[in-house]
């Protein structure tokens, strides 16, 4: 078994490198057309030949089509970093020097918000602010439903669903 | 990442049970009967301890940031597009009662459907209000749009749905009926297979309301982006998190990642007139690529050439066999 796990290593290689050095030009090209900056698109190309390169495929039959599948789930996740990003400059502008994390953990802090905004996504505004309330803020239920406007139950409801959703994705 | 998790996904219950824990413990002290009872539940079976140190990591994710940085980054405000997309989903939720009745007269007329695919087929339709129907191989569905709600009653097979924005003056419900029960999309991009006698739901984005077939007493289950479940007409199953591939057959691909050769081929099989069978001792070989749905030929071209796989054919390829090589 060994023997074949070695050699769809190989394949998978050898795969990545066909689809890298036919396709790399085209990908760099088409991102660069739809975010309008050489930097981005240079970044973004490279991520999606890092996640390929992180999975096993072998075989890739259109490989443009699936460069184009691959590249759209990162470009998704990429807009939704920008966003986080713009937002925690702003909010290190009005924070005190003190409070403010090292230059060297700013890296650290950035890469586990991005990774927690990428767990609250999907769930509902009003239950990613209750748990964002009591997690990060460190408020008890009793505060959350009085400013959210709703009741006890609900914000325990809010929290049991929020922390199911991060046991599922949290890596 | 979605889709890459190496492990095995947590059962329904388990989660609950850590979720609860964790709440508790973030409430308050816990008192020396719950600490106990709290130690005896993480060491009670592998799948808990499993649960709880992804409980701590999460714990030490959230513990290590600065609050107010953190809070100012996390609870930004939506961009105007998304905004948009929430508003619509708070009206949809206010007519939410409407349209069983008619979902029970689509289902009890035998209709001749309105639109079908055969196998390895592919289509995709762009109805009156703007939404996109993909419908993978053997597809049938029907397509009741009146002034109250719009509804797609699927058949059998598969379908993409991203709804559009309702332009009527009253937005209208959009829904997805099929034998096993009914979902309301919540301003979304999901795939539902009807594979009876269960239906299977993904959602892409945005967020899906089931309600069942024949056990109304449910209350309707949310599904939201990433996630996915399925349901027969009596009981939902556990939500999963989703494939990062799924919907790659809109594509006209069919992904895998180290996927069982014996589900590749039950899965190739959907796309393939004739019966293609695979040998019990290589139905754990582990297979990898993104195929080529519409030329099922080709794909087993593909394998043969880059796994130790023989591909014989008899009947004129109605009917082939995979060995090992």
């Amino acid at each position: 078994m060994s023997e074949t796990s070695s050699a769809n290593h190989l394949n998978h290689l050898r795969a990545i490198e066909a689809l890298y050095s036919g396709h790399h030009g085209w990908l760099y090209a088409t991102l660069k057309r739809k975010l309008g900056n050489a930097m981005d698109a240079a970044d973004l190309a490279q991520d999606t030949f890092t996640r390929i390169l992180a999975s096993h495929i072998t075989v890739i039959d259109q490989p443009r089509a699936y460069l184009s599948c691959v590249a759209k789930g990162i470009l998704i996740n990429w807009y939704q970093r920008k966003a986080l990003e713009r937002a925690y400059l702003d909010a290190l502008a009005n924070v005190p020097t003190h409070e403010a994390p090292s230059p060297e953990a700013h890296f650290v802090v950035l890469e586990t918000l991005h990774e927690i905004d990428a767990m609250l996504d999907t769930l509902a505004p009003q239950v990613k602010r209750a748990f964002l309330l009591s997690q990060i803020n460190g408020l008890k239920y009793d505060d959350i439903a009085e400013q959210l406007g709703v009741s006890l139950i609900t914000v325990k409801r809010y929290m049991k669903q929020a922390f199911i959703q991060c046991l599922m994705l949290v890596e | 990442m979605l889709g890459l998790r190496k492990e095995p996904p947590l059962a329904p219950q388990v989660l609950e049970e850590a979720a609860e824990w964790l709440m508790r413990l973030s409430e308050r002290e816990l008192s020396e009967h719950e600490r106990a009872e709290w130690e005896r539940w993480k060491v009670s079976s592998p799948e808990h301890d499993r649960a709880w140190s992804r409980a701590q990591l999460l714990q030490s994710k959230l513990g290590g940031l600065p609050p107010s940085l953190a809070m100012s980054a996390l609870d930004r405000p939506n961009s105007p597009e998304r905004r948009a997309a929430l508003g619509k989903l708070a009206i949809l939720l206010a007519v939410m009662p409407v349209g069983w009745g008619s979902w029970k007269l689509a289902q009890s007329q035998q209709w001749s459907a309105d639109y079908r695919t055969d196998v390895g087929q592919r289509r995709e339709l762009t109805l009156a209000d703007g939404s996109r129907i993909t419908l993978n191989t053997e597809t049938a569905i029907d397509v009741v749009f009146d002034d109250r709600q719009r509804l797609i009653h699927l058949r059998e097979g598969e379908i993409l749905v991203q709804t559009a924005v309702d332009t009527a003056t009253l937005p209208r419900p959009f829904l997805i009926s099929t034998r096993q029960g009914r979902m309301q999309a919540l301003g979304t991009r999901f795939t539902v297979r009807e594979l009876s006698p269960r239906t299977h739901l993904a959602v892409l984005d945005g967020a899906v309301s089931v309600i069942l077939a024949d056990n109304r007493q449910t209350p309707p289950l949310i599904v939201n982006a990433g996630q996915r479940t399925d349901f027969s007409s009596q009981t939902f199953g556990s939500l999963t998190p989703t494939d990062r591939d799924i919907g790659s057959w809109t594509q006209g691909m069919l992904m895998a990642d180290k996927m069982r050769l014996a589900d590749f081929v039950a899965e190739l099989t959907r796309y393939r007139r004739g019966f293609l069978r695979c040998d019990p001792s290589i139905a754990d070989l582990r297979i990898s690529g993104a195929f080529p749905i519409s030329d099922t030929d080709r794909t087993l071209n593909m394998l043969v050439h880059t796994y130790p796989v023989l591909a014989s054919s008899h009947l004129r390829g109605y009917w082939v066999t995979l060995s090992p090589a």
